[in-house]
């Protein structure tokens, strides 16, 4: 099999707001690309002689544009960013907020067969283009819209908060104000990680444990069951740019040590979360499938979560991220909260666990979130995450889940 | 690190108080005295602290007092901060106070934003002196992240460097050492391009005046609001102030661009402050049926019109390029279109840049620093950053030649330029293209 490299890639910056800035889906494509291109090295004019021996492919991730921006065929839209990009077979990929996921994967797929030589992956979503009402119930989409988010009022906030319900009903012996603390905590160590993000939409906001632990007030209102603001991810306009590639490619340019994808993880839970939630009777996991898909990638990879230096999780809410913890290994189910609690998981910890500040702290722009990911991994791994880089991270491991941890991705990625 | 666990904040029921308080209470996690005359009105302010950082948990953290427990308050206190009233004779008696009261390890700050930093350490016996500095935060500091520091003959170098790194580290401020300036760095550079702006309103009053200016220097030339916008957002007693400020003590080739129009006096005298009396440059109208009207103040007539739409094809090229992305496109219009408006918009950017190097290098002790002030305190493209969008399109040095004239030949602007490096700041965010994109 065929390896893939990572050649480099660029984010936008997530605390801006398009629609402020009066900028269309256009403007930030183009700004991303650009960015994207330029740190892989790759040029709009090698992007045209590559795309004259058909070596070149794009993949767009992006879950509902149609939605929030009134736009579709998403992979032809390329073709206004650049001329470059006419005849450069590209196309759109959607799995909910594991989009940018399933653009990753089809990409590698098409390097491992020898089809292309450079795949370039776009994630992005702008989500900021309507009230977070509107924007709550396009994202109910991701779950069984008939029977679990239409007439319903922020039908996510509201699943995770029944996910957090669920993991205090299995886990008999986890305690409540014990659980609620851990979950407070990784909201607030995603916060604290943002703040050395440059990128990260809320780099200037404050959070403190205690007013992430103080629920259900004017500053924190309680948004779904027992989970409140501060548990949640944010509403964020991004887009995220990846440029993978073969070993053809690298050889020919002369090009050393970049970072490879080594392994990747792909399960489909049951969609609707109560048969989620059944099924799960006769598993230590509360989300068995996503710990199934994270165990793919390891075992693709060779690796074991002994050889992982850095993680960065899907944490859409801490419920979310709570249940990433085990799925990575780093606890055993049920127990999730000590890895919380013996700061295993915290930037200066053993195993940091989203030094980007995931996507509380770095913000969700939905379909660009599995993209950013793997660009914080490719950034980990050759020491180019500036002041939240940790030191000498050697493996990285994804997770990107979509729905209700329907659609679960994992991705390992080596340095060179 | 150095550990300031409880600070007093005195004049806590101003804006800039009660923002200040905000910020030691959250970030720094300090115990807060907010201390003003009326300990009633301070009661009522604790709400809105509560709100300027979004967080109910600091709610603890803020103490009310008045000045008659001053010095109880400042002797419990690692850091005093001074928020009162821009007076001098005021600030120096609060001083005083604060002196007689102060631990000896304790840091004593101002907030002022133009008055003597010198001129205030002089009413600190000689050991509180050393660690007394001025620490100008801007509005809103929870997402104006500048603060301008300001050290004096005095200072002590290690007290200087520990207030640095808390204010960097804990507050999250970005810090920019400056001399002891009228107005200091970020003010100085905007309210000259602000100031300049109203003077041109008033000579190109035939052809709208404040609102022609502003179309000119909308949104689409890299800031989110338009100077005269701004203006009128601060308020006209503050923006007359600080320019006053900058005549009196400031002698450099851009001084007469600080004279205060003579229709903003007027407005003044009539108490049309701006956006806090309903009325100054512009006006807004809420009728009983919700309706809400923009009005701005016609320099000819004396009254108060609607906003005439303009649509200058320099400026709606522009803003259809920024739309879609396409910077080099609109900076390739800007440059080229000679236009009455595109002349007037070319040698404000281009005076915004020298001027922020001139007085970068007057008041600031690097040419980034302008670049820092500008974003973080005014939400502008920084000047190093305007220059390198510009650089992308044409050859500036001698667009300002042809431009600028008159600065060109005060300033040795090849040698200013000659001296920049390539900003940290990325322009794009700063150019907005005001459309429903």
């Amino acid at each position: 099999m065929r390896e893939v490299y990572i050649l480099g890639g660029a984010q936008t910056d997530f605390e801006r707001n398009w629609k402020k800035e009066g900028k269309n889906t256009v403007a930030i494509l183009k700004e991303a690309m650009d960015d994207g291109l330029s740190s892989a090295g790759v040029t709009y004019e090698e992007l045209t002689a590559l795309n004259e021996q058909n070596r070149v492919a794009c993949f767009v991730g992006n879950f509902i544009a149609e939605k929030y921006t009134e736009q579709g065929h998403l992979g032809a839209l390329l073709t206004e960013v650049h001329p470059a990009f006419y005849g450069v077979p590209s196309a759109r990929y959607e799995a909910a907020c594991a989009s940018g996921s399933a653009a990753i994967d089809a990409a590698q797929t098409k390097i491992k067969s020898g089809d292309y030589d450079v795949c370039i992956v776009v994630g992005w979503e702008l989500m900021k283009t309507v009230d977070s009402r509107t924007g709550g119930d396009f994202l109910g989409r991701a779950a069984l819209y008939e029977k679990e988010a239409k007439n319903i009022d922020f039908p996510f906030p509201k699943l995770f908060g029944r996910l957090a319900d669920e993991t205090l009903r299995k886990y008999a012996v986890l305690d409540e104000d014990r659980y609620m603390n851990a979950l407070a905590a990784i909201s607030t160590m995603n916060y604290a990680n943002a703040k050395r993000n440059p990128l990260a939409q809320t780099r200037k906001w404050f959070m403190s444990l205690e007013q992430a632990q103080t629920r259900g007030t004017e500053t924190n209102p309680l948004v779904g069951g027992r989970l409140a603001a501060s548990d949640c991810s944010q509403v964020t306009d991004g887009a995220a740019v990846v440029v993978l590639c073969s070993e053809v490619y690298l050889k020919e340019k002369g090009i050393q040590a970049k970072p490879i994808l080594r392994g990747y993880g792909h399960r489909v839970a049951p969609m609707l979360f109560e048969k989620k939630m059944a099924e799960n009777a006769d598993s230590p996991y509360i989300l068995p499938w996503t710990r199934r898909a994270v165990l793919d990638a390891y075992g693709r990879a060779g690796l074991t979560v002994a050889d992982i230096d850095v993680f960065e999780a899907h944490d859409c809410f801490t419920s979310s991220e709570y249940a990433a913890l085990s799925a990575f290994g780093l606890a055993d189910p049920g127990r999730e909260y000590e890895a919380v609690e013996s700061g295993l998981i915290s930037f200066a910890g053993e195993k940091p666990v989203n030094p980007s500040g995931g996507l509380i702290g770095c913000g969700h722009p939905v379909g660009a979130t599995g993209v950013r990911m793997l660009l914080d991994l490719y950034k980990q791994v050759t020491g180019n995450a500036g002041n939240y880089q940790v030191k000498d991270a050697r493996h990285g491991m994804m997770l990107n889940i979509g729905g209700t941890a329907t659609t679960n991705y994992a991705f390992v990625v080596s340095r060179a | 690190m150095q550990e300031i666990r409880t600070v007093t904040v005195i004049g806590v029921t101003g804006t800039m108080g009660a923002n200040v308080a905000g910020i030691f209470a959250s970030f720094g996690n300090c115990r807060v005295y907010c201390v003003g005359r009326d300990l009633e009105k301070v009661k009522r302010t604790l709400p809105r602290i509560v709100k300027s950082v979004r967080a109910d948990a600091i709610a603890k953290n803020l103490s009310p007092a008045d000045f008659a427990s001053l010095e109880a308050c400042v002797a419990e206190s690692d850091l005093v901060f001074e928020s009162a009233a821009e007076e001098m004779p005021l600030k120096q008696a609060i001083a005083r106070r604060v002196a007689a009261a102060l631990q000896p390890e304790a840091f004593s700050c101002t907030g002022t934003s133009g008055l003597s930093i010198h001129t205030l350490a002089e009413c600190y016996p000689e050991e509180a002196r050393r660690r007394f500095f001025g620490v100008h935060l801007f509005n809103p500091p929870y997402s104006m992240p500048l603060c301008e520091l300001t050290a004096t003959a005095w200072s002590d170098a290690q007290a200087l460097e520990a207030l640095k790194e808390y204010l960097e580290k804990r507050l999250y401020r970005t810090v920019v050492q400056v001399k002891d300036s009228p107005a200091f760095l970020a003010n100085r550079i905007g309210f000259q391009f602000i100031n300049e702006a109203l003077q041109y309103a008033e000579r190109y009053r035939d052809h709208g005046g404040i609102d022609y200016l502003d179309a000119i220097l909308g949104s689409f030339t890299g800031r989110a609001m338009a100077p005269l916008v701004t203006s009128d957002f601060v308020g006209l007693d503050v923006h007359s102030a600080i320019v006053h400020n900058l005549y009196e003590n400031t002698h450099d080739y851009a001084r007469e661009s600080f004279v205060l129009p003579s229709f903003v006096e007027k407005l003044i005298a009539e108490k049309k402050l701006g956006r806090k009396t309903g009325s100054g440059l512009y006006q807004r109208v809420t009728y009983e049926s919700g309706l809400k009207r923009q009005l701005v103040y016609d320099i000819n007539g004396g009254i108060y019109r609607d906003v005439i739409p303009y649509a200058f094809p320099f400026a709606e090229k522009m803003r259809r390029s920024i739309q879609e992305g396409n910077y080099r496109q609109a900076f390739a219009c800007l440059v080229t279109n000679h236009s009455q408006e595109a002349n007037i918009c070319r040698r404000f950017l281009l005076n915004y840049i020298v001027y922020s190097l001139h007085a970068a290098g007057e008041v600031g002790y690097s040419l980034q620093a302008a670049d820092d002030v500008m974003a973080a305190g005014f939400n502008w493209c920084p000047p190093l950053a305007m220059l390198q969008a510009l650089r992308a399109v044409t050859d500036v040095s001698t667009l300002m030649r042809e431009s600028l004239p008159e600065v060109c030949a005060q300033i040795d602007v090849d040698a200013l330029l000659a001296e920049t490096e390539p900003s940290r700041y990325d322009y794009r965010p700063y150019f907005r293209s005001g459309r429903h994109a």
